[in-house]
């Protein structure tokens, strides 16, 4: 053996070593994409209509009344209340990164952000408004009229207000959280303890449905794999069949899009009925239900402290 | 002829223009976006049909991953959506959703991809729980197996047993994993009823692990052949077969519109070549038009030079016709002016015949004869002749009658002497005549210093037998006019005209005395104007413009030539002969003028 050949070795591994240190990590979980380009028109028209009531028919509720941005992109409440005052049958989802879900809606009944603004504008129990109605309404606004007709060639009309809501949603990405960085090759930035969490979340098959761009929202599952988790809660609602209300499919009873866990730990309550009002509830129902496995109090601390880490930015603030 | 060729024409430009707006039309037809739609149609169908190949790919690659992220089935499905809709958009711009065909075809694709997108989502879903469950299992196995090695105080074989279960339990799942068999299931039942029982066997610390475990191997036992079942029926979703469909239907339809474009390219060359044709034709028309042209041209060229050679040949023809003319109208003229000479010399002759009757009637009546008796009377008396003429009364008579008779004899003398002279003069004129005549025929005027009164007198005197016969008086006007040069003969002619002309015009006058007035003067020092002037008969105004003409007269015994000779000789001497008369029975003048040649006095 020449005695070059250990040095060799060593020089090869200190290579590997490097540029893992510089690369992204090829891992299940992926970072977060960079903003699509978009009209900036369109998105700041966008804007203005997420914050705008009138899109309601009483004008009390806007998108972001229930979608507070400061507020990890959703509202506190297990139900947001509707325009009539009435609290909804289903947890609102966070606004953030929901560009990147498959689907939209906990039942993914939508297939596009447009879909979705559609069906929540014309919702009975959410904004009980109907497009004539605020197409007339915008309209009658000469600001609107201008933004309209500086964005789109064809002024306000249904469509330009679903797509500059959606336009504005797709730069809603919660980018730059730790993990994120971590996974583009930043390892040092996360703690031993986040690390050791984040293998605890593969082990323990988290990373089953919730891997992706999204850590979650492109799959459908059934909630309650290793158990039926609505007899054990009780009270079962409609909202609680899920994707069944969709297809009317016996194979998608109770079935739900798995939620992304980005910026999960700002998100709270949790699940589609809100039942878990902490991470630790959430991921005591996760292991009973879903993977039906008992965790160690340690693991659960660790992969909750791995959770954390999925907390982005947003106007560059920590959510 | 040119109206139809105009019309031809104007129908061949029709028939171009609607030629060439058909190739238009043809063109238009054939280059409609039909092509590139296909292809970007067959483009977009292929990439769906990639991408298709592509989830199913994913599909199969997440069936064996333990931690696998399943975007890669999400993606493709959203570009495949993506894609389908601009595919849609396309035909649907296109009009081709208007064939049932077609719509059963994107039915059948629709359809079959929901599908699809339904067994990928459960699939999904199962895999997920499945691929966890399987990856746990050895885990599971672990767990009951290192607790059951740290039982020290039961039965070992008991144990070992258990043990060997579990763990063929765990065999047996993952075989089940592999070979999903009913034999396998059965295996794996009886697996977890020993399980079952074996967890009676143990402490109640043992039940959790035992749980979990059966609980995951119940849900492979239970998810594994859902897992084949969808992956089998993912599989046997004939999205790729749909697709290929499609294509085959724009592939139809392409062929078709290939077809048809290709009729088009057809219709596009055979009416090309009908316009190339025409073109043809009527560049061949308009060259042999051009060449008619140059034809016509050149004929008319030909034509212009033939014209010119003919106009030429008419003009030396009339030149010729013209001398011809000349020379008929000299020999004719020739002829009237002998004429003219006759009928002069005639005028002149009727005066030499005149003074050879007055010498022959004087001679015939001479006293001649009472010599002769005289002398007979003498002759009867030879002896007494001396008594006779003392004694005879008739011989007493003799002498007296005698000297009577010398005197008569003298006179008589006298007279013919005198009518001989005339005679003479008569003969001498003819003579001028005749060598005017032949000066004439030469041509040459014979100019010679003469005095016009001269000239005038000898006119009178040739005319003097008539005149005197007619009883005219003559008034002679004459101014001063110095010798001139002149044409004697021409002059003398006009004058002998002029006034046997006016000796005629009075013949018929009777109540009143017969006068002709002769008149010469000098017109403004360089025309000699001659002037005759009678009272008689006149020139009635129609007969004005006639009266030089030639033939023309109003005498029963005229020739007409007297007046229309003098008029010619008048302007062969560069001056001219006028008429004026106030009208019938009122007289007439006639006045002739000509330069005026003075003959320098001689010193």
């Amino acid at each position: 053996m020449s005695p070059s050949f250990p040095r060799l070795l060593l020089a090869l591994l200190f290579g590997l070593c490097l540029s893992a240190g510089a690369a992204p990590l090829n891992e299940a979980l992926k970072p977060l994409p960079a903003v699509p380009q978009q009209n900036p028109l369109q998105v700041e028209l966008g804007r203005q209509l997420f914050n705008e009531p009138r899109l309601s028919v009483d004008s009390s509720l806007s998108c972001a009344s229930c979608h507070r941005l400061e507020n990890g992109g959703a509202d506190n409440k297990a139900f947001s209340i509707g325009f009539a005052g009435l609290p909804l049958t289903i947890n609102t989802p966070s606004v953030f990164n929901a560009s990147l879900n498959f689907r939209q809606f906990w039942n993914g009944r939508a297939d596009t952000l447009e879909t979705q603004i559609h069906g929540v504008v014309q919702s009975p129990s959410e904004m009980g408004s109907n497009w004539e109605h605020v197409v007339q309404m915008l309209s009658a606004d000469p600001a609107y009229r201008t933004s309209f007709a500086n964005a789109y060639p064809d002024g306000v009309t249904m469509n330009n207000v679903q797509n500059a809501l959606a336009t504005y949603e797709r730069t809603l990405i919660s980018a730059n959280s730790r993990f994120d960085q971590y996974l583009q090759g930043d390892t040092d930035i996360l703690t031993l303890d986040e690390k050791y969490g984040y293998q605890r979340f593969k082990d323990y098959g988290c990373i089953a449905c919730h891997q992706g761009v999204n850590i979650g929202g492109n799959m459908f599952q059934k909630f309650g794999v290793m158990g039926d988790y609505f007899k054990t809660r009780g009270n079962p609602t409609e909202a609680d069949l899920g994707r069944y209300l969709v297809t009317k499919d016996e194979e998608d009873r109770n079935v739900f899009k798995v939620p992304s866990l980005r910026n999960v730990a700002v998100t709270a309550p949790y699940f589609h009925d809100g039942s878990a009002k902490t991470l630790e509830e959430a991921v005591d129902v996760m292991f009973k239900f879903q993977l039906g496995r008992i965790p160690s109090a340690d693991d659960k601390t660790l992969i909750i402290k791995f959770l954390k880490t999925l907390t982005g930015e947003w106007g560059g603030k920590p959510l | 002829m040119k109206t139809s060729n105009r019309r031809n024409l104007a129908l061949l430009g029709v028939v171009a223009l609607m030629l060439a707006s058909v190739l238009l039309f043809l063109y238009l037809k054939s280059s409609s976006n039909q092509t590139t739609t296909y292809t970007e149609s067959r483009d977009l169908i292929g990439r769906i049909k990639q991408l298709n190949a592509q989830w199913e790919t994913e599909i199969l690659k997440a069936r064996v991953a333990i931690s696998h992220n399943y975007d890669p089935l999400v993606t493709p499905l959203t570009e495949i959506t993506n894609l389908w809709e601009r595919f849609d958009t396309m035909e649907s711009n296109h009009g081709r959703n208007d064939s049932p065909i077609w719509r059963a075809s994107h039915e059948a694709y629709l359809t079959a991809i929901q599908e699809k997108t339904r067994l990928v989502e459960q699939f999904k879903s199962h895999n997920a729980v499945l691929r966890n469950s399987l990856a746990f299992l050895p885990t599971a196995e672990d767990d009951i197996q290192e607790q059951l090695s740290r039982l020290v105080d039961e039965d070992q074989l008991q144990l070992q047993n258990i043990a060997t279960d579990t763990y063929d339990l765990l065999l047996s799942s993952l075989e089940f994993a592999q070979v999903t068999s009913d034999d396998k299931a059965a295996d794996i039942l009886v697996g977890l009823n020993k399980l079952g029982v074996n967890k009676q066997r143990l402490p109640e610390q043992f039940h959790r692990t035992i749980d979990i475990m059966s609980n995951h191997i119940a849900l492979i036992l239970r998810e594994q052949p859902v897992v084949n079942r969808l992956l089998e029926n993912i599989e046997a979703v004939p999205v790729a077969e749909r697709l290929d469909d499609i294509t085959n239907l724009l592939n139809t339809d392409q062929q078709r519109t290939d077809a048809i474009d290709q009729r088009y390219h057809f219709y596009m060359l055979v009416f090309s070549v009908l316009l190339v044709l025409l073109l043809v034709y009527l560049a061949i028309h308009l060259m042999r038009s051009f060449t008619v042209i140059n034809r016509v041209n050149k004929a008319l060229q030909t034509a212009n030079e033939d014209l010119e050679l003919r106009v030429e040949e008419r003009t030396r023809e009339l030149k010729d016709t013209q001398s011809e003319l000349l020379d008929t109208a000299r020999q004719a003229g020739m002829a009237e002016i002998a004429t003219n000479v006759l009928h002069n010399v005639g005028n002149v002759l009727n005066s030499v015949n005149i003074s050879a009757d007055l010498v022959t009637r004087k001679l015939r009546a001479s006293k001649a004869q009472g010599l002769g008796k005289a002398m007979q009377l003498i002759n009867e008396h030879p002896g007494d002749l001396g008594t006779f003429l003392t004694e005879d009364p008739k011989g007493k008579l003799l002498p007296g009658y005698l000297n009577q008779l010398v005197d008569a004899i003298a006179l008589e003398q006298q007279g013919m002497t005198d009518e001989l002279s005339q005679l003479t003069k008569s003969v001498d004129h003819i003579k001028d005549i005749v060598a005017t005549q032949q000066s004439y025929a030469g041509a040459n005027s014979l100019m010679e210093p003469l005095h016009i009164s001269e000239l005038l007198e000898d006119a009178l005197r040739m005319n003097s037998g008539a005149l005197t016969r007619h009883h005219v008086t003559v008034v002679k006007e004459y101014s001063d006019v110095p010798r001139v040069m002149g044409d004697k003969h021409r002059l003398l002619l006009i004058l002998i005209n002029l006034i046997s002309n006016a000796k005629y015009a009075m013949s018929d006058l009777s109540n009143r005395p017969r006068q002709m007035t002769l008149g010469v003067k000098i017109v403004e020092d360089k025309t000699l104007q001659v002037s005759v002037k009678d009272d008689g008969e006149g020139i009635a105004e129609e007969n004005m413009t006639r009266i030089f003409a030639h033939g023309f007269t109003t005498r029963k015994e005229g020739h007409g030539f007297g007046l229309h000779s003098c008029a010619l000789a008048a302007i062969e001497m560069n001056g001219h002969l006028t008429a004026h008369s106030d009208g019938p029975g009122k007289g007439a003048l006639f006045t002739l003028q000509i330069p005026l040649k003075t003959v320098p006095e001689e010193a």
